[in-house]
C-alpha cells in the first residue's frame, strides 16, 4: 500500500512539472518571436467572404509589407479552422495572433476580453432567409408557427440577423429561437430542397445556388436587416501583436488593405485563384465575388454590438465604437 | 471481512486519483501558466462550481440545463433501447441461418467503421429534420459493436454446449435462449459497455453539429457555451456527462454484470 502510494505521488510529481515545463505567464509566441524567428500564425474559415486571404496568402503580402517597412522577415503561418468560437480559444491562449470571422462572434469575443480587437474589415456579402412553403412569405407567417429554420449555428451572425430582423419589425428578437435547427451550410441547403425543413437563413454563396432553385421563394425581411454593405467577416488582433509589435501589425493592416484593393480591381484573376478552394466553377466564383462587398472600412458594428447587449446575446455593453476597434479601424 | 476491506481500499484509491486530478487541474487554473487569459480558457474549481449550479438554476436563455438533460436522455435511452433489441435479434437469426450471418456479419464489419457523423446529411434526406435523427445516430453507435461482440460470444461457444442443448430438443429460438445468450454473456455485457459509450459519445456529437431548439439536448448546450466563449459552462457540462456515465457504468452495468456474469463464475 506505502509502495503503491509512493510510486502515485512520484508519477503527480512528474506530471506536474511537465505542466511546468508549458509556458509561463503571459508570454505569447506568436508575433513576438525573438529577433530573426519571428512568427505571426493567423486562422481563418473557409469560404467566399475569406477571398481576400487567399490573395494575400498566395502573394505573400504580409510578409513583403514586412520587409519593406523594417527589412526584415517574417513568417506567417495560416490555419484554416472551422468556427469563430475555436478562433476565440486559440487567440485567448496565446496561440494565435490574428483571426477572421463572423461579426457577431468576435464581438462576444471582445465583450468576454478574449484578448483582441477588430483591426480590419474584410466582406460584406449577402445573406436571406429561402423557403419551400408557400404560405410562408414573410416573419409573421412564420410568427408563432412550428415551421423549422436551419441556420449555422444559435449565436452565429445568422442567428442574430434574424433576432435582428424579427426585432426591427416589431417582434422579440427571440421569438423564432424555439424553431431554429443548428446545421451548417451545405446540410441546411439539403435540408431545405429535401423539404426537410421549412426555411434556410444562409449566407453566400449557397444563398445564391438557392436563388437559382424555382421551386424556393424569399422571405424578405431578413436581408434588409442586414444589407450586403454591412460587416459580414471582420478581422481581430490580439492585444499583445497590436501594443507590443507596432511594426508588424502596420505591415499586416497594409497587407490586408492591399489585398482587398487587388481583389477589387482583378476579380477575375482572384476568381480564378480561389474557385478551386470553394467548389465553384470560375465564372460562378466572378459572378459571386461581384455581389460581394470587399473593403477594409466596417459598418454596422457598433449599432449590431448594441442590439447584441439589449437582446442577451452579449453580457457587457461597449459605450464606443473604439472599445470594439483598434484605433486605425474606419467606419461604424 | 478481507472483501469489505478490499473494497474500501478501492474506494480509496479512486477518491485518491479524483483528489489529485483535481488538485493538478486547480494548480494549472490558478499558477496562470496558460498566459493572461488563463482564469478565461483554464477556469479554477471554483468558477466550474458556480457555473455548474447557475447551469441548473439560469440554464441559457432561460431554459435550464436539466431539460436539455431530459431531452438527451429521452433520445439516448430510445436509441440504446432499439439498437441492443436489434442486435439481439440479428445476432440470433445469424446463429441459426448461415446465408443471413454471412450477409450481417459483413455489414457489421462495413457499418462499424462509419463515424455516424459523416452520415447525417443522407440521414437528414432520408428521415427529414427530426429527433429521430439523432436516435438513428445513436442506434448505429449501438448496433454495431453490440452486434460484433455477440457474433463473436455466440461464434465462441463451445460446440458441445450447442450439441448437449440439441440434445435436449432445443431448436431456433429456444436454442439461441437457452445456451447461446447465457454462454456469450460475458461477451454481451462488454458489448452493452461499449455500446453503451459509443451511444453517449454518438449523441453528444450529433447534438453538438445538428441542434434542434425546440428539444434542445446536452451537445446544443456545450455548443451554446462555446460560442458564447463560456467555458466554466461548458466544463462543468462535461462534468455533467462525467457525472452521468459513472452512474450508469456503477449503477447500473456493474449490478448487472455482478448478477449475470460474475455468479456464473465466468469473470473475476
Amino acid at each position: 500500500m506505502k509502495k503503491s502510494l509512493f510510486k502515485a505521488i512520484i508519477m503527480i510529481c512528474c506530471i506536474l512539472s511537465l505542466c511546468a515545463c508549458g509556458k509561463t505567464g503571459g508570454e505569447t509566441t506568436s508575433g513576438t518571436a525573438s529577433e530573426g524567428a519571428k512568427e505571426i500564425k493567423i486562422a481563418y474559415q473557409y469560404g467566399l467572404a475569406y477571398a481576400p486571404l487567399v490573395v494575400c496568402q498566395e502573394k505573400k503580402m504580409i510578409e513583403e509589407a514586412y520587409r519593406k517597412a523594417t527589412g526584415k522577415e517574417v513568417t506567417v503561418t495560416w490555419t484554416q479552422m472551422s468556427s469563430g468560437a475555436d478562433i476565440n480559444t486559440g487567440i485567448a491562449a496565446g496561440e494565435l495572433s490574428v483571426g477572421f470571422m463572423g461579426v457577431a462572434p468576435a464581438i462576444s469575443g471582445v465583450s468576454k476580453s478574449v484578448g483582441y480587437k477588430i483591426f480590419t474589415n474584410l466582406s460584406g456579402q449577402e445573406h436571406g432567409m429561402m423557403s419551400n412553403d408557400g404560405s410562408i412569405n414573410s416573419l409573421a407567417d412564420l410568427a408563432g408557427s412550428e415551421a423549422q429554420i436551419a441556420l449555422v449555428n444559435i449565436g452565429s451572425i445568422q442567428h442574430i440577423i434574424l433576432g435582428k430582423a424579427l426585432s426591427d419589425n416589431g417582434y422579440d428578437a427571440h421569438l423564432l429561437d424555439a424553431n431554429i435547427v443548428a446545421m451548417k451550410h451545405p446540410d441546411g441547403m439539403a435540408a431545405l430542397e429535401s423539404g426537410s425543413v421549412a426555411c434556410h437563413l444562409t449566407s453566400s454563396p449557397y444563398i445564391f445556388r438557392e436563388h437559382e432553385n424555382a421551386e424556393l421563394h424569399e422571405i424578405p425581411e431578413i436581408n434588409a436587416a442586414w444589407p450586403v454593405r454591412n460587416s459580414f467577416i471582420v478581422g481581430v488582433a490580439s492585444t499583445e501583436l497590436h501594443d507590443q509589435d507596432p511594426e508588424l501589425y502596420a505591415a499586416l493592416c497594409s497587407a490586408i488593405s492591399e489585398a482587398i484593393d487587388y481583389l477589387n480591381s482583378n476579380k477575375e484573376e482572384v476568381a480564378s485563384m480561389t474557385c478551386e478552394y470553394d467548389g465553384n466553377s470560375a465564372e460562378d466564383e466572378l459572378k459571386y465575388l461581384e455581389k460581394g462587398v470587399y473593403t477594409p472600412d466596417t459598418k454596422g458594428v457598433y449599432e449590431l454590438s448594441g442590439f447584441m447587449y439589449e437582446n442577451g446575446f452579449i453580457e457587457n455593453a461597449f459605450s464606443a465604437y473604439s472599445d470594439l476597434v483598434f484605433e486605425n479601424v474606419k467606419g461604424d | 471481512m478481507k472483501k469489505k476491506e478490499s473494497h474500501l481500499r478501492s474506494i480509496l484509491i479512486r477518491v485518491v486519483y479524483v483528489l489529485c486530478l483535481m488538485a493538478i487541474w486547480e494548480y494549472v487554473a490558478r499558477s496562470g501558466m496558460l498566459g493572461p487569459r488563463s482564469a478565461l480558457i483554464f477556469p479554477s474549481l471554483e468558477q466550474i462550481a458556480a457555473a455548474f449550479v447557475k447551469n441548473f438554476v439560469r440554464g441559457y436563455a432561460g431554459t435550464s440545463l436539466w431539460i436539455y438533460i431530459i431531452n438527451s436522455m429521452k433520445l439516448l435511452l430510445t436509441g440504446l433501447a432499439i439498437g441492443i433489441i436489434l442486435a439481439f435479434i440479428f445476432s440470433g437469426i445469424s446463429m441459426v441461418s448461415y446465408t443471413f450471418r454471412k450477409i450481417f456479419d459483413f455489414t457489421v464489419s462495413i457499418c462499424d467503421l462509419l463515424p455516424g457523423i459523416a452520415l447525417l446529411p443522407v440521414v437528414i434526406i432520408i428521415f427529414g429534420v427530426r429527433r429521430e435523427v439523432i436516435v438513428f445516430l445513436v442506434v448505429h453507435a449501438v448496433l454495431w459493436p453490440m452486434s460484433r461482440n455477440m457474433l463473436d460470444g455466440f461464434s465462441s461457444t463451445p460446440r458441445i454446449y450447442v450439441e448437449a442443448g440439441r440434445n435436449m430438443g432445443l431448436r431456433g429460438m429456444r436454442l439461441i435462449l437457452g445456451v447461446y445468450i447465457p454462454a456469450a454473456a460475458s461477451y454481451i455485457v462488454s458489448g452493452l459497455k461499449s455500446g453503451w459509450a459509443r451511444a453517449w459519445r454518438g449523441l453528444i456529437s450529433a447534438e453538438m453539429i445538428f441542434g434542434i431548439a425546440s428539444s434542445p439536448g446536452i451537445g446544443l448546450f456545450i455548443n451554446q457555451m462555446r460560442t458564447n466563449m463560456n467555458n466554466a459552462e461548458m466544463y462543468a457540462t462535461l462534468l455533467v456527462i462525467i457525472i452521468i456515465g459513472v452512474i450508469v457504468q456503477y449503477g447500473i452495468l456493474r449490478p448487472i454484470e455482478i448478477c449475470t456474469v460474475r455468479k456464473w463464475g465466468m469473470s473475476k
